[in-house]
């Protein structure tokens, strides 16, 4: 089986269980280890509270450092003997992004939705795993350690997911170096024969395991100044991944167009499928016609033509599964000024012209203008634009392309300019 | 006459008058089927701790609303089915999805005289037998499928307990089924203030069962027990918590969801606090552990107030820093490093806050204490802020050379940020 294939079958040392080097290795130079940890805390603060979390476990197994997902640390002593003391440093801080970042977690998915196998596969989640560390881990205090990946060593762009840099290399003569990388099932979710597995000692369980990561970013959160940009976006991220905007705005627009009152009313026009065993009493029943969507769409230029050629077929396939028809889904480009009105059967064709200032007012007048008045309204835009300063008759579903650097702060709305209304629903597209 | 569809001989009557050429003529085919069935039922169970089971018997137990959200088939039918013989109650399961709204609202009855008597609601046969036995576990199953209207309705069933013009006695019990809102076919979702009401438990499979139950052997969950005994020290526990982090807290209190992405989820409340102080109370008179309180408390406040909760718990679990200072020799620290940390930097805080000679010197022993039993790297920062707490009429304790391994380690590692400022400013300039 190919997951049973040796890592590095160039590497005798990392079979047989010896570490590299030929020196007969001494005892874990626990002193060296821990002085490297305290640099490292010094460091990064931030991270203190993890760094001493892990527990250091020796092992001549490992070649070097490596972490399982009970965030343990297995050490090489012959590693710790080799390394100075500033890049065992940064060892450590890049063993515990593995495990801060759920890189063990994430693999495992990545490789049951990708169906990815074996050995060579996991080394393809631990290199990108230490390309997403890497890019900013180091610097600022701390050294980058010998043999490090980086995406540029990949000729990858930095600041980018394991998920995206797995798509954007294969093992080749250019990864023939990085066959001996190995972080431990911390990293790439495989289980290696030095684990000590769920009942060994020093394990820290599922809760203890969130809860130091959340107090670590809580930590980031709280001193947003110092820590990189990599560090601070996993710290918003690290309990509320962010959902797809595609399922965010599905959800929107289907329970704008199928709540009670959309598209659906009791009706006495035909009786309810009940009145025979109720005789004397009228009964109605409950009758559905096909919601109508009308996508007001902001066409002032920000706003590229395929995120929202995406956005409208996005709309129109979810009108489509709560039963709306094609034809019931108009479409009301909008700048300054709203122009016709368009019917999305005839989609591919509508001129999405427009350009300069938006005032989204005159495309939701517009919209309402039609007869009949649609159930929900979607607005496709970039924010830049005034609102109708009272709430339209019916559900209003906002897609926010969001614009550079204006990011949304939830603890502080009042420093985002052209702030959606607080009827409408909003979904962050992109 | 022509040889029927073998699936339809499987179920038909058995005819003793069609021989069938693959069985002997005595066994008739349903025989033979009834056989095959015993087979494929014969599994054996074994105990295996549960703790999305153990959460959820815990919030039934405390009389609390449960959703229990999953993708469909993974199995939320079978775990009530055991929950319900667990608690010894009946199991009734309504599919909400094929009924009509007034189902649960009652159907009008019209009488001789409705002007003179009114129109009575009249309540379904199945919630008829569910109040006169007196208790039951009721299920509502498939919520996210139902139409808005009859979700409606059962949602004042839900929360209020009355199906038409029946009240649901108190021994009843009801748990709640949704799929995910991504997987739901018209994307039902809650609003703010119902969601609220819910305790909300994420239901996934765990694979490996799922495998060993495939294969013959079902996991039959310990479920927890209340102890009688520990009842007021739980209640007295939960209080507690819950008060001493929304003291330190008061922005958690309420807290409104504001982003799309935590829509229909839990979110904090004085209402879900006052669930969440009911949970830890069941849970800590039960004896479970942080990893089923952590479902629970954050299926009820959400993730990150229930982190925060679980986080407080963790402080109030490490030792008295006046206890610690009290006996430095009979200690007990935790073993993990940042835990230990913790209670250390409490430890010279606490002396900070009230500074004498002996409350020194029992800091220092202390210091030596945690040198000894761990890692070195730990008792750098308390033992420096410790030093700088020192008044010029206290000698140095004796125990102090006992950490100059430490001071040798700070200075090493002093020296290794020294030399990688200096490798990382080359390494600027070199770029630049």
């Amino acid at each position: 089986m190919s997951s049973d294939e040796p890592l590095s079958p160039d590497e005798p040392q990392s079979v047989t269980g010896r570490p590299r080097g030929a020196v007969e290795p001494r005892a874990l130079d626990l002193d060296k280890l821990f002085a490297a940890r305290l640099q490292a805390a010094r460091a990064r603060p931030y991270l203190a509270t993890a760094l001493f979390a892990l527990h250091p476990v020796e092992s001549r197994w490992v070649p070097t450092m490596a972490v399982d997902r009970h965030w343990r640390c297995y050490v090489s002593p012959a590693f710790v003997d080799r390394m100075p003391v500033e890049e065992l440093a940064g060892v450590w801080v890049h063993e515990v992004s593995h495990l801060l970042r759920d890189h063990h977690g994430r693999s495992e998915r990545v490789a049951r939705e990708r169906g990815l196998t074996g050995a060579g596969e996991r080394l393809r989640m631990n290199i990108a795993a230490d390309c997403e560390i890497n890019d900013d881990a180091f610097g600022d205090g701390l050294v980058t350690p010998e043999g490090a990946v980086t995406p540029g060593s990949l000729g990858l762009r930095p600041g980018e997911l394991m998920e995206d840099y797995l798509r954007q290399f294969r093992l080749g003569p250019h990864t023939q170096s990085l066959v001996w990388l190995d972080c431990g099932s911390g990293a790439d979710g495989r289980e290696r024969e030095w684990d000590l597995g769920p009942d060994g000692a020093h394990g820290l369980s599922e809760q203890e395991r969130d809860a130091v990561r959340f107090r670590v970013a809580q930590g980031i959160a709280g001193r947003r100044g110092t820590a990189p940009a990599g560090w601070r976006r996993w710290a918003e991220e690290a309990f509320h991944p962010p959902q797809p905007w595609r399922e965010l705005l599905g959800a929107a627009v289907r329970s704008a167009a199928s709540a009670p009152g959309a598209g659906e009313d009791y009706s006495y026009g035909r009786p309810s499928r009940r009145s025979a065993g109720v005789p004397g009493a009228v009964l109605p029943s409950l009758r559905r016609r096909p919601p109508r969507v009308s996508v007001v769409i902001d066409t002032s230029g920000s706003v590229s033509d395929a995120e929202l050629g995406s956005a409208i077929l996005e709309v129109a396939a979810i009108s489509r599964a709560v039963g709306g028809r094609r034809d019931l889904v108009t479409v009301v480009p909008c700048d300054a000024a709203a122009r016709i009105v368009h019917p999305l059967c005839r989609g591919e064709g509508i001129p999405l012209m427009g350009g300069g200032g938006t005032d989204l007012r005159a495309g939701f007048t517009k919209a309402l203008r039609a007869r009949p008045g649609p159930d929900v309204i979607v607005a496709l835009t970039d924010g830049q634009t005034p609102w109708p300063s009272t709430r339209p008759p019916c559900r209003t579903v906002v897609g926010l392309f969001p614009r550079g650097s204006a990011s949304y702060d939830e603890e502080d709305p009042d420093h985002v300019p052209d702030e959606p209304p607080a009827w409408a629903r909003v979904v962050e597209i992109g | 006459m022509p040889t029927p569809v073998p699936t339809h001989t499987l179920f038909a009557p058995p005819a003793p008058s069609v021989p069938t050429h693959s069985v002997p003529a005595s066994a008739s085919q349903l025989d033979v089927a009834g056989e095959l069935l015993a087979l494929l039922r014969d599994s054996t169970t074994e105990p295996r701790p549960d703790s999305q089971l153990e959460a959820l018997t815990l919030a039934v137990a405390a009389d609390l609303p449960v959703l229990l959200w999953g993708e469909p088939g993974i199995g939320k039918t079978a775990a009530l089915t055991q929950l319900a013989e667990a608690l010894d109650l009946p199991l009734t399961t309504v599919i909400a999805s094929v009924h009509e709204p007034s189902d649960f609202s009652g159907l009008p009855i019209v009488g001789d005289d409705p002007a003179e008597q009114g129109v009575p609601m009249a309540p379904p046969d199945w919630a008829v037998r569910l109040v006169r036995a007196g208790r039951g576990l009721l299920f509502l199953d498939e919520l996210s499928t139902a139409p808005p209207a009859v979700q409606a309705a059962l949602l004042r069933l839900v929360l209020e307990r009355r199906i038409g013009a029946l009240t649901l006695p108190p021994g009843v019990r009801i748990v709640a089924a949704a799929n995910p809102r991504g997987s739901a076919a018209d994307g039902w979702e809650l609003s703010p203030p119902l969601a609220n009401r819910f305790v909300h438990l994420q239901w996934t499979h765990d694979h490996e069962v799922v495998v060993r139950g495939l294969g013959g052997t079902w996991p039959r969950a310990t479920l927890p027990r209340l102890d009688p005994a520990k009842l007021p020290e739980a209640v007295d526990f939960a209080r507690r918590a819950v008060c001493g982090l929304l003291t330190a807290r008061p922005k958690l209190v309420h807290r409104l969801p504001s982003s799309e992405a935590r829509r229909g989820g839990a979110w904090p409340s004085p209402r879900s606090w006052d669930m969440t102080l009911s949970l830890i109370a069941f849970a800590t008179a039960a004896g479970s552990s942080r990893d089923v309180l952590s479902l629970l408390v954050r299926g009820t406040v959400g993730d990150g107030p229930g982190l925060e909760l679980l986080a407080s718990l963790d402080r109030m679990d490490l030792p008295d820093p006046e206890t610690l200072l009290a006996d430095p020799a009979g200690a007990d620290l935790p073993e993990r490093g940042d835990l230990r940390q913790a209670v250390l930097d409490g430890v010279v805080a606490a002396v900070r806050a009230r500074a004498d000679r002996a409350r020194w010197d029992a800091a220092w022993a202390l210091l030596v204490r945690a040198l000894e039993t761990g890692a070195p790297d730990l008792v750098v920062v308390p033992a420096t802020t410790l030093a700088s707490l020192r008044q010029e009429d206290w000698d140095v304790p004796a125990s102090i050379e006992k950490l100059a391994g430490v001071v040798t380690l700070s200075r090493r590692s002093d020296q290794a940020a020294a030399r990688a400022a200096a490798r990382t400013a080359a390494v600027a300039k070199a770029g630049r």
